[in-house]
């Protein structure tokens, strides 16, 4: 069982808790969920839980913060192991090995467990979780959803007593989330006590025992399972979280699906077009398509679908393997467009904030103004890595209006956020619309769809062709 | 029935390649061994990558008889540097390939093991097979994201102004390897990577008769060469 | 976690991240060259490496600050080396410099720019191991073409003075092309992750 009590931990050089005062007791076989907006010190806690911090994350602890009799601070990283087992948010950094079986045993072989009991228990734990088709495969070639599946499987490796899962979901799809979810419940049928710290809340209505949130590093309110599942929408949003319940979203985005197009002259358009990176391959087929400026178009369906080689392709990264288009030149595309990708990170080459956006920049003498009205000013003569995500989004956002570009595509721009950060993500794409930029946002966020996307396209998986 | 070899093997027959170098056997016993260690490719059903290696290196071998007899002054510097330097080190890189092509990490970390190679050279070896595929994704992310903003692109550009080329890929290649870096220590932490004490592999590795064969096939024409026969 | 002097696991792993991307930049070289001096391509190999790979030996040895590190580096560049089927010198080249280059760069306790980029000069000399089978290559070259019924006086001239002037230029070339490699990195570590609050 966990006993966390009269918890505060601080990161080095922060005079504000992380977290301030937090006492909690999980029992065993119980399933929590941590929620509340980011930094709210939910992640800290589980760190807590698995023993990464202090030993790992440098910061001073007070208070007490034990899980299965290895207290935070005192408990050595590698005590943690056979008792505490991880998952993390990032698909593509979970895994230490390059292929899965062998990611599967890595635990194992370091518990100095001989050969034979290593191939036994990896093959019964894909048995378990009928997953034998992902064995002996490179992780690289799986999808965001098999990633962090195979990530589930490995941290039930040891047979731990306590598994943390932390955002485990912010990357994955509606279908890969399910997949989850039925991993996770199949554990805790076995008594296996679940910590998972997560904003999206949907998929967890009928596995979490409680839920407790959290505001500026303290606990503030823990509901059951029946007493949180009737909070209202409204109720939810309020606290800055995401809604229980997506059905009336879905729906409304699904209905999105037959809107026209706003205006009357396409900025870019397609027919007949077959997308793919070879002849012999291609990835998906689409009727036709047009987007014009001044509105935004929701681009959604399953992980895997083509919806990034589509993107790519409308946006003059990739020749079409069949169909006309217009403008017909990829470098033409290439010009009016722009792609806030979703590990923006790779998109910062400066730096400073003022000279990110101007860096290549048509329109320089808006600068200012831009600056302004995406509220980065005070940060112009920061680093831009050293800005939270957000921020950096409106950097590239601020650099692509300063070059001019009339298409503006996002992709995945809302995943990992709460409600209050995809609110000021939405609030985003309107300036972009009222600016008179075309925008196309790649997404699985049914909620954002549903609230702010002028219409929706819905790449079904019939088109999808045998490539990739 | 494919042919597996353990990884000692495979790289005692890299240090006998090695040898060819050293000790500047003459050509018949470099193509003898040459031709082991080709026919090991077709052994182990690595038909392709074993005709290729082939075929570069008959093409070096009759480069010698046949172009370099009726070339002169520089182009024969340029040859011969080309023909003669290639193939000397052919040896070193056929067995090389052989040997990364049909090793998996999981072998390549058990043999290490085997021959009692410290933990603090197996870690970033292992990271560094596991980070190559990265580094592509990566680069190739970077490139979009230059195409987008107008920089550096063209085949030109990084003539023209390499410091601010080399400037932009490169900050955010370090950048993002910094933060991977420090998300697999977590991944590998929780897993047990610095857990004390005998870390195992689930990859069983045994010398069969094979190895032996192999090894014995590989010190033969040394020991021709050396006792005066060839 | 740095608290120790002892590397740990992350600083493995971190070795191992950086090592990845330098033995991609040595690889990128390797094709440049082959690529522009198709022949002498082993000789401009450890000057333009130098030059391009700065900032990602900088960073580590920033990033790190402790001793064990860029010997670890050396040690594991050269075992990719060897079993990537480079003559086995360039294992042992790759190895001593590596450690000779740690040591200059604990003097300036990993802090000191003036060592740092020397220790990288040291370092990028590790690279000569490729180039060391010309030697033992010469005598065969000459015996080849001596086979092939060349005049024997006559190439041997025409390599010794090759051999020479290449060693000469290829010494002095690197150390040029390591001293900016090693002071661009220097100043993008300045410029990029100290202000940015990385290191």
């Amino acid at each position: 069982m966990i006993e966390v009590s009269k918890a505060s931990f601080y990161y080095p050089n922060t005079d504000e808790g992380a977290l301030n005062d937090v006492s909690l007791q999980i029992n065993s076989g119980e399933c929590v969920v941590l929620c509340g907006k980011s930094g709210c010190g939910k992640t800290t806690l589980t760190r807590l839980l698995n023993g990464l911090a202090p030993s790992f994350f440098d910061g001073k602890l007070d208070g007490m913060c034990q899980s299965f009799g290895l207290c935070a601070g005192e408990a050595a990283i590698e005590e943690y192991v056979p008792i505490v087992g991880s998952v993390f948010q990032n698909p593509k950094t979970q895994h230490f090995n390059i292929d899965t079986t062998a990611e599967l045993a890595f635990p194992c072989e370091n518990m100095g467990m001989n050969s034979t009991d290593i191939q036994e228990r990896v093959r019964s734990c894909a048995n378990e979780f009928a997953m034998e088709h992902l064995m002996d495969r490179s992780i690289f070639k799986l999808s965001g959803g098999e990633k962090q599946k195979i990530a589930f499987a490995t941290a039930c490796m040891l047979q731990p007593k306590l598994l943390v899962l932390d955002e485990p979901t912010s990357n994955l799809d509606y279908k890969a989330i399910q997949e989850l979810h039925d991993m996770i419940a199949k554990k805790k049928s076995e008594g296996i006590t679940i910590v998972i710290a997560e904003h999206r809340l949907a998929w967890l209505a009928d596995i979490a025992d409680r839920f407790c949130y959290f505001a500026s590093g303290e606990l503030q309110r823990q509901w059951n399972a029946t007493e949180f599942l009737k909070l209202s929408n409204e109720e939810m949003q309020k606290m800055g979280l995401r809604p229980m319940d997506i059905t009336s979203y879905r729906k409304r985005a699904k209905e999105k699906t037959k809107s026209e197009m706003l205006g009357s002259i396409p900025l870019m358009s397609a027919e007949h077009l077959l997308v793919g990176y070879e002849k012999k391959k291609p990835v998906y087929e689409i009727d036709r398509f047009a987007i014009c400026k001044g509105e935004i178009v929701g681009l959604m369906g399953s992980n895997g679908v083509g919806k990034s080689t589509f993107a790519k392709t409308l946006c003059g990264l990739q020749k079409p393997i069949a169909g006309t288009m217009e403008p017909v030149k990829e470098k033409e595309r290439l010009k009016k467009s722009f792609m806030v990708m979703q590990d923006v990170n790779y998109q910062l080459f400066s730096d400073s904030v003022r000279e990110e956006v101007l860096l290549g920049a048509n329109r320089p003498e808006l600068c200012e103004a831009v600056l302004e009205a995406l509220g980065l000013t005070e940060f112009a003569d920061r680093h831009p890595i050293s800005l939270s995500g957000g921020q950096k989004q409106r950097v590239a956002i601020a650099s692509a209006m300063l070059s001019g570009k009339e298409l503006i595509v996002l992709d995945e721009p809302t995943s990992g956020l709460d409600y209050y950060h995809m609110t000021q993500v939405a609030h985003l794409l309107n300036q972009l619309k009222e600016w008179g930029a075309a925008v196309l946002v790649i997404t699985h966020d049914e909620e954002l769809a549903a609230g702010w996307c002028d219409r929706v396209i819905y790449l079904e998986d019939k088109g999808k062709k045998n490539g990739i | 029935m494919k042919l597996r070899l353990d990884p000692r093997t495979k790289l005692f027959l890299l240090l006998l390649s090695n040898m060819t170098l050293f000790f500047h056997v003459n050509l018949i016993t470099e193509v003898i061994l040459v031709s082991i260690l080709l026919s090991l490719f077709f052994f182990s059903g690595r038909y392709k990558s074993g005709i290729r290696m082939t075929l570069i290196y008959g093409f070096m071998v009759s480069a010698e008889f046949l172009i370099i007899p009726y070339t002169e002054g520089v182009f024969l510097n340029f040859i011969a540097m080309f023909s003669v330097g290639i193939r000397m080190m052919l040896p070193c890189v056929i067995s090389g390939a052989y040997a990364f092509s049909t090793t998996t990490v999981g072998e390549m970390v058990c043999g290490l093991r085997k021959i009692k190679v410290p933990e603090c050279i197996i870690v970033p070896s292992v990271t560094i097979i596991r980070f190559f595929p990265t580094i592509a994704e990566d680069y190739r992310q970077i490139k979009n994201a230059m195409a987008f903003r107008g920089i550096a692109s063209g085949k030109l550009a990084l003539l023209r102004n390499p410091a601010q080329s080399l400037e932009y890929i490169l900050m955010p290649l370090l950048m993002n390897s910094n933060n991977v870096a420090q998300d697999l220590s977590v991944a590998a932490m929780t897993k047990g990577i610095s857990m004390p004490g005998i870390h195992t592999s689930m990859t069983e590795l045994r010398m069969t008769a094979a190895d032996g064969c192999c090894m014995l096939a590989g010190v033969m024409p040394f020991a021709l060469y050396f006792g005066g026969v060839l | 976690m740095n608290k120790t002097n002892k590397l740990t696991v992350p600083d493995l792993i971190s070795i191992g991240v950086f090592t990845a991307l330098y033995f991609v930049l040595v690889t990128i070289a390797t094709f440049a060259s082959v690529a522009i001096f198709p022949g002498f391509n082993n000789v401009v190999l450890p000057a333009f490496c130098a030059l391009i790979s700065g900032c990602v030996y900088t960073l580590l040895v920033v990033k790190l600050q402790k001793f064990g590190g860029i010997s670890v580096m050396g040690i594991v560049m050269g075992l990719f080396f060897m079993i990537s089927g480079h003559f086995i010198i360039s294992f042992a080249a790759n190895i001593v410099m590596g450690i000779v280059a740690d040591c200059v760069a604990k003097v300036g306790k990993y802090k000191s720019k003036k060592w740092i980029i020397l220790s990288y000069v040291l370092f990028s000399y590790g690279l000569f191991g490729p180039v060391i089978p010309m030697w033992f290559m010469k005598d065969a070259y000459v015996a080849n073409l001596v086979a092939r019924g060349k005049d024997a006086v006559y190439i041997a001239e025409l390599f010794a003075n090759i051999n020479m002037v290449t060693f000469v230029l290829a010494v002095v070339a690197t150390l040029i092309c390591a001293l900016v490699g090693g002071w661009f990195g220097m100043k993008m570590i300045k410029k990029h992750f100290v202000k940015a609050g990385i290191v």
